[in-house]
């Protein structure tokens, strides 16, 4: 397949759920590519409708939630496909990686049992080749004795071995799209690190697109091809890592960024950088930009808490969501 | 199957010992082993002593009822109107009853209705209540509605009114009480069943198969049901005891089975004397006492099985 066709397509996905207190606005208006064989970070904090835009991608969404936009899988839209459609393609073209393994993995089922179970759903094998399968994935995933562990329940894994056995589900039909949701976020740093790896050699070997989905910039850094922003439901800021670190044109990437610690910067008073304020309700949602309350370069009584900012394109695959974004570096901040 | 095997192969595990290798290397006796489901079942199983005495119980009242044929000591329902009706004694272990039969052989065979009785509506109203009950959580919306509602329906009949009327109406045999039974009984298992799929299929595993590309059938017959074991066994076993109940209870009462079919039940209608005259006290004592150890032992039962269903309570 062609490097520069996107595999899959977000166009103005928009997530409402009605709620008693109010419609929440998970998701709004957001767009981007995936491209084949490359990792797309998906950054941004609690409630930024990252977990909620995979959900939509998979059609898992609760039956009360309000969607529209559009989603395209290999230029078939997916969005509102019909159920046995859409089982079709979960699990076997789109496969997700769960954050708590502990809790995607069922405590009564043997490990190697529910990864046979992810390729049953999909192919016809028979059981000395699905179980010859299963064992080549737990190996490919750095699983040691994979002959015994198959045959053990999930209690009876460390976490990060339970997190390698979600990984070697979630590849185990060679999936084109892999949509791993914050899949270290519950580990340890040492584990973290293997398990980044184990993503990485996977998708030597699959030439799997992945969506890496987390709130640790430096997961990304360390992983990433490309870097979406998200905030309050929209994309702030698209980049190659690169752009995003070291040439960001959006107010609250930079705030991001300058409240990461970092071993070659004394910080003043010892004490890190912080973003003022507090992310907003997606009920309540700000007017214009919704991050302007919080963002150091707004323009008070102009256009931040009026109008929605335009994407600006601020180089070749690089866009901000900011109204400022050409001209930030120059502007005065009121911090 | 489009997989095809590496052009190159990646970094093999061998060459570089992962952190985890070495972790495993460290703790003695830390290779995992596998044991077979059969195995794990019965050490768990076996752990709970008062359910290894329960099953002992039933095996040799099972076996002593449904082998009556050969092991009960007279024929069934043979007179001996020579005998002095009496107490327990070395020919008559349970004693003999006014007609001079032989109570040991009475309960054997008696035994055989009851537990049949028990056994069948335990599993035919398992059956109904977890296909219900399952079909209510799992779906939700109208059909958990009507579902629940019909259910609600069966639940406020009068139990013992309807099982007289029925029992009368499909003729007093065991097979007419099995049916009755079981469709008064289901509900209960129904309604445990529904809420437990309800919280089980709010877990994350159940998203997970669903993103697996599981339908919906596959992740409660293989995801939900399995997680929902214990509480139906527990209430399976339940129902054994209060079918076996039900029936004495009706029989007593002189609404159920009626001579020459034997039960527990009869033999304690039939043990009527026994109020009045303590020297008789013992044609109560022994089906009663059949009765009881059933109840208990199929409760204890349960409470071992559903421990010794849970992989997780190994530890």
């Amino acid at each position: 397949m062609d490097e520069a066709t996107p595999l899959l397509s977000v166009r103005g996905l928009t997530v409402d759920f009605p709620t008693d207190d109010g419609v929440v606005h998970a998701v709004d208006d957001l767009s981007f590519d995936v491209f084949p064989n490359e990792t797309l970070g998906v950054v941004g904090e609690s409630g930024s409708g990252k977990s909620v835009t995979s959900l939509a991608i998979l059609g898992l969404l609760p039956k009360s939630a309000r969607v529209s936009g559009e989603i395209r899988f290999r230029g078939e839209s997916i969005l509102g496909a019909k159920e046995s459609e859409l089982r079709a393609l979960r699990g076997d073209r789109i496969a997700m990686i769960f954050q708590d393994a502990l809790a995607a993995l069922n405590p009564v089922l043997k490990v190697g049992d529910q990864v046979a179970e992810a390729i049953k759903v999909h192919h016809d094998l028979s059981k000395p080749q699905l179980e010859d399968r299963v064992v080549e994935l737990f190996d490919l995933v750095g699983i040691s004795q994979p002959r015994q562990r198959v045959k053990q329940y999930p209690h009876e894994f460390s976490g990060g071995m339970r997190q390698r056995a979600m990984i070697a589900m979630s590849i185990a039909n060679e999936p084109d799209v892999l949509i791993a949701d914050e899949p270290t976020t519950a580990l340890d740093v040492t584990i973290q690190a293997q398990v980044l790896e184990v993503l990485e050699r996977i998708q030597d070997r699959t030439r799997s697109a992945i969506m890496l989905i987390t709130h640790d910039l430096g997961v990304v850094a360390g992983v990433a091809d490309r870097i979406i922003v998200m905030y309050a439901g929209r994309r702030a800021e698209i980049g190659t890592v690169d752009e995003i670190f070291y040439e960001s044109k959006h107010p609250y990437t930079k705030g991001l960024l300058a409240s990461l610690p970092r071993v070659d910067r004394r910080v003043v008073n010892e004490r890190l950088h912080r973003i003022e304020g507090q992310p907003p309700s997606l009920i309540f949602v700000p007017p214009g930009c919704p991050f302007h309350p919080r963002c150091p370069y707004a323009e008070l009584n102009g256009r931040c808490d009026s109008e929605r900012p335009p994407t600006i394109t601020v180089g070749p695959g690089h866009f901000s969501v900011c109204h400022f974004a050409e001209t930030l570096d120059e502007r005065p901040t009121h911090q | 199957m489009t997989i095809s095997p590496p052009a190159q192969p990646p970094t093999p595990p061998t060459s570089a010992p992962t952190i985890a290798d070495a972790e495993l290397a460290l703790v003695p006796g830390a290779e995992p082993v596998a044991r077979s489901n059969w195995q794990l079942f019965r050490r768990r199983f076996l752990r709970h002593k008062l359910a290894v005495v329960a099953i002992l119980i039933l095996l040799v009242l099972i076996v002593a009822c449904f082998g009556a044929g050969w092991l009960a000591p007279y024929p069934k329902n043979q007179t001996n109107l020579l005998i002095t009706p009496g107490g327990p004694s070395a020919k008559h272990w349970f004693g003999t009853n006014p007609l001079g039969q032989d109570m040991l052989t009475q309960v054997m065979y008696g035994g055989q209705i009851s537990l049949k009785i028990g056994l069948a509506v335990a599993f035919i109203s398992t059956m109904v209540g977890v296909f219900v009950g399952a079909l209510a959580g799992y779906y939700g919306g109208w059909i958990d509605q009507g579902l629940s509602r019909f259910t609600d329906l069966f639940l406020i009949v009068p139990e013992l009114a309807i099982l007289g009327v029925a029992i009368q109406r499909l003729g007093r045999t065991d097979n007419a009480f099995i049916i009755v039974l079981a469709g008064l009984g289901w509900m209960y298992i129904a309604r445990v069943v529904r809420g437990q799929v309800l919280s089980v299929k709010e877990k994350e595993f159940i998203e997970a198969a669903r993103a697996a590309g599981a339908s919906s059938r596959r992740i409660i017959v293989r995801h939900i049901l399995p997680n929902c074991i214990g509480p139906i066994m527990v209430n399976a076993t339940l129902a054994i005891a209060a079918a076996v109940i039900a029936e004495s209870t009706l029989t007593y009462l002189g609404l159920g089975l009626q001579p020459p079919d034997t039960s527990w039940g009869i033999l304690l209608n039939q043990a009527e004397s026994a109020v009045t005259s303590t020297s008789t006290f013992y044609l109560v004592l022994f089906p009663g006492l059949m009765l009881i150890l059933t109840v208990l032992a199929v409760n204890f039962l349960g409470d071992g099985l559903r421990d010794a269903f849970d992989p997780r309570s190994e530890h």
